[in-house]
């Protein structure tokens, strides 16, 4: 559904060799920690993790374990069950770059990244983020703040959505209606950040040998 | 200076018998009763005439940094108060510099720090500071004793510890200097942190070891256990000092909880606790350095939602005013005070250190970077290093403690005095000239001073949520693990002691408000808030002012609303928290007005009425 470019798929094998095998071993405990013992993970094994309660976007990151988009396959939807293989797929999104990496390398690593954080906006999987959409995201955030009416949550939606379109269509007519926030419209408005650096955690950084593609 | 009273009347002469009275002066001239407070004003007076002729020729401050010019208008005064009076200008009193001088700077400096990538990045700012600092004031100081040993260079009587002393204070990489060359170049925040970090974290190791090597100069014998103090003398200066601070700082924030009656002496509070600080940890010989910076950051979160909006403008404004002159004078005083008699030329001394001063920086920043690359999730390229080591410049602060060195201690002072100047200037004129052309070159990251946009802000927030998530899966305990604790803790008990309306606050909603203000603000000054109401005031008057419109009609408003507003929403104005300089924005705020003004035009011409060719918009007149 709905032009979504594709970004090639490297071959799992290949992505769990990015991981080292001592970080591998450290999740693999964690997984089997979360699935008590089980090879696959359901949603409700979330559940038991404490801190992970006060987050309030909760949601969606549960979510994006199950989003089938994220698990490289290639069907759409969710699954109801993860095994192994699928949480390291998850994880190694968060890998932080390495020193010898070029710029395609880099480009590629940046898009994936980017599409991850796409996929937990467009929950209903159409390639667009719409305005409602982006209104659920920003009440879910400021959801832990009980002050806060909906009706500030939605202004500031709207007045963000305005922002995007100002950057990705520039000037419009009075008449002209934005859709909704495509991918290639999200990599121009995240263009000054440099996610690949911000986008990691800390603990896959043990000791990560070069690898070659 | 100093002339005498003079008067019309005749002065009443020694031999004068006691009759003779003095006629009454219809003008006198009595320059010594304000000779203090004349000269101050004459001196802050000329900087800001300097800096204002600097700027006449706008490409001379992008090429050579304001820090350069000030000092030679210094040597250039100096000269001519030496020409003149044929002895040595009043040379910058050292307690003038570290009481008056260089807290306001440091205070602005700390004000303005950006937490979030201080915090971040602290660890490799401690490691540069202190251990960089201990390996260059060692290495120096024991090279230059090499140096010294050579007969042929007539320096055998400087002992190993006046050179250990020497070296101490002349590896200060000092917050000043680096202040005025970083600033003109934007360089990426983080590298500007880890320099500038760097060079505020160092005071407390700097005031260790130069009281340290300085006592051990006038002690015959030194014994293990002093060395002992001298490493526990630097937790507590260190420790000392950032605990001073945190204290005021929550004392400045309780304070301003109540002060909503008088709002117009909120500012002093700010400037006064943050002083006190500073001259409490310089009354217990602690970093003074480390106590302003941290008052400042503690201070900064609770007392900015205190305060009114009038009073927060008056403590920015006043704070960046108070650094600029400072700095400014205290570049003047240094090209003063170099122009005179207290020097000595000796070409080994000099060049060596010199040159000691930049192989020890080179070489200490590439071997600590591959000891903190191991630990840091982003590594450290060679650019990055290369700037790190090339900005650490000498400045006042070196020059201060030369001049506060015990001439009986220290025979060959001036010697040293001579030494520090060449360091001095060679780093803020060669280095700080050289800079910006090696960073083009070398294309190192700029930072992006792009506006804080709301979504952005947005992002920013989902994307630590998200962190955090993962984190929490992983079962890792990250930065983001000791950050929400912090927060958590800030929310429960902090905020509530600390701010008087306390309600729990989102980052993107209050940077959505303030944009909403500015584009408020803006709108009215350009005199066209009658006809399209920004959502905010949308927001505000629905509660009960007006008679109520259903569901969908409000949807149908808002929907409109949005759409329009994209013509004239352009771009909001930056708000800049790290300098005040709204040369770009105000020339955007034109433009942007221009545009509304044409495209306001075209609308009209177009439909030959605002309100024809939009009856709902017209509706919203009526509701309005």
């Amino acid at each position: 559904t709905g032009g979504v470019p594709r970004v090639p798929a490297p071959v799992t094998s290949v992505l769990s060799l990015a991981v080292t095998s001592e970080q591998i071993e450290h999740l693999h405990r964690r997984f089997k920690q979360l699935s008590q013992d089980q090879l696959t993970i359901r949603k409700e094994n979330f559940d038991s993790i404490p801190d992970l309660e006060f987050n309030p976007i909760r949601g969606k990151i549960v979510h994006a374990f199950f989003d089938k988009r994220n698990l490289r396959q290639e069907s759409d939807g969710l699954a109801d069950e993860i095994n192994f293989e699928d949480f390291l797929t998850i994880m190694s999104y968060f890998r932080p770059i390495e020193m010898n990496m070029d710029e395609e390398q880099l480009d590629r690593f940046r898009k994936e990244k980017l599409k991850f954080l796409f996929h937990m906006y467009d929950s209903d999987h159409d390639g667009k983020i719409t305005l409602q959409e982006y209104r659920n995201v920003v009440e879910e955030l400021l959801s832990g703040n009980p002050h806060l009416e909906k009706e500030s949550a939605r202004s500031i939606a709207d007045g963000a959505m305005m922002e995007a379109a100002s950057i990705c269509v520039g000037q419009m007519g009075p008449d002209q209606v934005y859709e909704g926030i495509t991918f290639e419209d999200f990599l121009k408005m995240w263009q000054g950040i440099d996610i690949e650096t911000k986008m990691h955690v800390r603990f896959l950084n043990v000791d990560t040998i070069a690898h070659c593609y | 200076p100093g002339a005498a009273a003079m008067g019309t009347g005749t002065p009443p002469s020694p031999s004068g018998t006691a009759f003779e009275e003095t006629r009454l002066h219809v003008f006198t001239l009595d320059y010594p009763h304000v000779q203090i407070p004349f000269e101050i004003t004459l001196w802050i007076l000329l900087a800001s005439l300097a800096k204002i002729g600097f700027h006449l020729y706008h490409k001379l401050p992008s090429i050579v940094p304001e820090s350069c010019l000030l000092i030679l208008v210094g040597l250039l005064l100096g000269g001519i108060i030496f020409g003149a009076e044929e002895k040595s200008p009043p040379v910058m009193n050292s307690d003038v510099f570290f009481l008056y001088l260089l807290p306001p700077i440091v205070l602005d400096a700390g004000y303005f720090m950006p937490t979030r990538l201080f915090f971040e990045n602290f660890g490799t700012i401690f490691w540069y500071a202190v251990v960089g600092t201990l390996w260059n004031a060692i290495g120096i100081g024991i090279s230059l004793y090499g140096i010294c040993q050579i007969s042929a260079f007539g320096l055998t009587d400087i002992t190993l510890l006046q050179n250990l002393l020497f070296g101490s204070l002349i590896s200060a990489v000092d917050p000043v200097a680096v202040l005025a060359v970083f600033e003109n170049i934007h360089v990426n925040e983080q590298l500007y942190i880890l320099v500038f970090g760097e060079s505020l974290l160092n005071d407390a190791i700097t005031v260790v070891l130069y009281n340290l090597f300085k006592s051990f100069c006038q002690m015959r014998t030194i014994k293990v256990i002093d060395i002992f103090a001298g490493i526990a003398n630097f937790f507590i200066v260190g420790i000392g000092g950032v605990l001073i601070g945190i204290l005021l700082g929550f004392v400045a924030a309780f304070t301003t909880r109540f002060t909503h009656k008088i709002r117009v002496i909120e500012p002093l509070f700010v400037f006064l606790y943050s002083y006190l600080s500073y001259i409490t940890a310089e009354m217990f010989h602690l970093s003074g350095i480390m106590a302003i910076t941290a008052c400042a950051m503690t201070m900064n979160k609770y007392v900015e939602e205190n305060v009114s909006q009038k009073s927060y403008t008056t403590i920015k404004y006043f704070m960046k005013m108070l650094s600029s002159v400072s700095e400014t004078l205290i570049f003047i005083f240094m090209g003063v005070s170099t122009v005179g008699k207290n020097h000595e030329w000796n070409w080994a001394f000099v060049s060596f250190t010199l040159l000691f001063c930049l192989i020890w920086r080179a070489l200490g920043v590439f071997v600590l970077t591959q000891i903190i690359n191991v630990f840091r999730t982003i590594p450290l390229t060679f650019k990055d290093q290369f700037i790190i080591a090339y900005g650490g410049l000498r400045g006042a602060i070196c020059f201060s403690l030369v001049f506060l060195l015990p001439p009986a201690v220290f025979p060959r002072k001036k010697l040293f005095i001579t030494a520090v100047i060449v360091v001095i200037f060679f780093t803020v004129f060669i280095q700080g000239i050289t800079i910006r052309p090696l960073v083009e070159f070398l294309d190192v990251k700029r930072s992006n001073k792009k506006q804080p946009a709301v979504s952005e802000e947005i992002y920013n927030r989902f994307f630590d949520h998200v962190k955090t998530g993962i984190e929490d899966v992983c079962g890792h305990w990250g930065h983001n693990f000791w950050r929400d604790k912090f927060k958590k803790f800030d929310n429960k008990y902090l905020r509530r002691l600390l701010i008087r309306e306390n309600q729990p606050k989102s980052s993107i909603v209050s940077l959505y408000k303030k944009l909403e203000i500015k584009h408020a603000i803006e709108m009215a000054e350009s005199g066209m808030i009658s006809k399209v109401p920004s959502s905010v005031s949308l927001s505000d008057y629905h509660e009960g002012k007006i008679k109520p419109l259903s569901p969908t009609e409000m949807e149908n408003m808002r929907e409109i609303l949005t759409k329009n507003l994209y013509q004239i929403r352009h771009r909001t104005m930056s708000y800049n928290r790290h300098s005040l300089a709204a040369d770009a924005g105000e020339k955007q705020a034109k433009e942007i007005l221009i545009r509304r003004r044409h495209s306001l035009r075209e609308s009209l011409r177009k439909t030959n009425s605002l309100s024809r060719e939009r009856p709902v918009l017209a509706f919203s007149n009526d509701f309005f």
